[in-house]
C-alpha cells in the first residue's frame, strides 16, 4: 500500500483554520481565482470571516466530506486546496472541488497532479465508483487538466452563468472507478 | 419496480418517537425478548427517556449510516417491531439489529418477512455488498429465521454470554450481495 495523499508535485494536507484563512483572504483579493473558482459574486472577505466560515466547515466533516490543503512537495508550501464531497452513497458519487490560489503555481501541473492525488483517494481509500465536477467554459485551462487527468465530458448547462455581459456553459464532467483502474493499467506498462 | 415497504405479512413505517416510546415500554416489560435482542443487562426505562432518546435520534438528522423503521401487521396495522442498519460507507457493508416486540407474533413468519424486507432495502436501494449479523446460541428461532432469509453462519465467539449460570456463544452470520441476488432469481423461477 503505497503513500496515496503524495503525487509527483504536491501532497495533501490536513486544513489548519489559521493557515488557511490568512492564504484565502488573500486569493479573495484576486478576482479572476474566484471567477475561475466560483459561480458567485466575487466578494472580499476578512481573515477573522474566514477563519469563522472554515473553522464551521471543519466542524461538519463528516464521512461524506474530505477537505485538503494542496502543499507543494518540495517546500511544504500551501498554494491550493481541494476537496470531496460524497453526494449519494447508493450509487458512490462525489463532487471534487479544487483551487490553486497562488498564481505562481498556476498552469505548471500543480493542480493536475493534486486532482490525481484526490482520484487515488477517492477510488482506492473512500472505494467511491464515479467523481464529478463542475467547470466553466471560460476556463479552459481547467478543462485541459481534467481531461488529462482522465474525465470526460458529460454534458452542460448552457447560458449559466453571466460574466460581464456574456452568458457562458456550465460544463460537467465525471470520471468511473473502472475508467480510472484502466488509466492507471496503461500509465504502468 | 416492487414496493419495498411491504412484504408478505408486515410493512415498514417510520413512526413518531411518541408512538416508539409507548410500545417499547411494554417491550421492555418482556425480559425473555430482551434476553433474545440483547447481551445488555435487562432493565426499566420510563417512557419519557425512551420518547426522549428516540426524539434525540432524530434531532441528530438523517445520517447515511444509520437507517431505522418501525414494523406493522399488514393485516392488524399493529406496531410488532423495528429493525436498523448500521453502515460502513466505506467499505459498503452493513449490520442489522431486528426485533418482534410482542410476542403474539414471534414464530408464524414475520420476522422472516421483516428480514426480507431488510435485505431488499439494503441490497437494492443502499446498494451494500454484505449484511452481517449476531445472534446468541439460545435463540434457535431466530438462528432458523435468518437461514431462511438467506443468511450463512460465519463463524461464532465461544462461550461469551453467561445466563442463569450457563455459557453461551456468540453467533455471527453474513450474506453478500451476489448470493441474495441468486436467491431472488430462483424465487421467480
Amino acid at each position: 500500500m503505497n503513500d496515496i495523499l503524495k503525487g509527483s508535485l504536491v501532497q495533501l494536507g490536513a486544513v489548519d483554520p489559521e493557515e488557511y484563512s490568512r492564504a484565502f483572504s488573500q486569493w479573495r483579493r484576486d478576482s479572476e481565482l474566484m471567477r475561475l473558482m466560483d459561480t458567485s459574486e466575487v466578494m472580499l472577505r476578512s481573515q477573522k470571516d474566514s477563519q469563522k466560515w472554515i473553522e464551521k466547515e471543519l466542524e461538519d466533516q463528516d464521512v461524506n466530506q474530505y477537505m485538503f490543503t494542496i502543499r507543494t512537495l518540495t517546500e511544504d508550501k500551501f498554494i491550493g486546496d481541494i476537496g470531496l464531497y460524497v453526494v449519494n452513497w447508493s450509487g458512490r458519487d462525489a463532487f471534487v472541488g479544487l483551487g490553486i490560489g497562488e498564481r505562481d503555481f498556476w498552469g505548471r501541473g500543480y493542480g493536475t497532479d493534486a486532482m490525481k492525488v484526490i482520484l487515488r483517494y477517492a477510488f482506492m481509500e473512500v472505494n467511491l465508483k464515479r467523481v464529478t465536477l463542475t467547470v466553466f467554459e471560460y476556463n479552459p485551462r481547467a478543462v485541459r487538466s481534467y481531461e488529462k487527468v482522465g474525465f470526460r465530458h458529460e454534458g452542460r448547462q448552457r447560458g449559466f452563468l453571466n460574466r460581464e455581459g456574456k452568458r457562458w456553459d456550465m460544463l460537467f464532467m465525471g470520471i468511473l472507478c473502472e475508467e480510472w483502474m484502466n488509466l492507471q493499467k496503461k500509465e504502468n506498462i | 419496480m416492487r414496493d419495498l415497504f411491504r412484504g408478505e405479512l408486515v410493512r415498514i413505517t417510520s413512526e413518531e418517537p411518541e408512538a416508539r416510546a409507548k410500545v417499547e415500554v411494554f417491550w421492555q416489560r418482556d425480559t425473555e425478548f430482551h434476553r433474545l435482542a440483547d447481551a445488555d443487562p435487562t432493565r426499566m426505562e420510563s417512557e419519557k427517556k425512551l420518547r426522549e432518546w428516540f426524539e434525540k435520534q432524530n434531532e441528530n438528522g438523517f445520517k447515511p449510516e444509520r437507517y431505522s423503521f418501525a414494523v406493522r401487521t399488514l393485516a392488524e396495522d399493529q406496531h410488532i417491531g423495528f429493525f436498523v442498519l448500521w453502515l460502513d460507507l466505506i467499505h459498503n457493508e452493513a449490520w442489522v439489529g431486528i426485533g418482534i416486540g410482542d410476542r403474539e407474533f414471534w414464530g408464524k413468519g414475520y420476522g422472516t418477512d421483516m428480514m426480507k424486507l431488510c435485505l431488499q432495502y439494503a441490497f437494492t436501494e443502499l446498494n451494500v455488498h454484505r449484511v452481517s449479523l449476531g445472534l446468541h446460541e439460545y435463540n434457535p428461532r431466530a438462528l432458523r429465521s435468518y437461514e431462511k432469509a438467506g443468511f450463512r453462519l460465519e463463524g461464532r465467539t465461544r462461550k461469551d454470554l453467561n445466563r442463569e449460570g450457563k455459557r453461551y456463544d456468540s453467533l455471527w452470520m453474513g450474506i453478500l450481495h451476489d448470493e441474495w441476488m441468486q436467491m431472488q432469481n430462483g424465487d421467480q423461477q
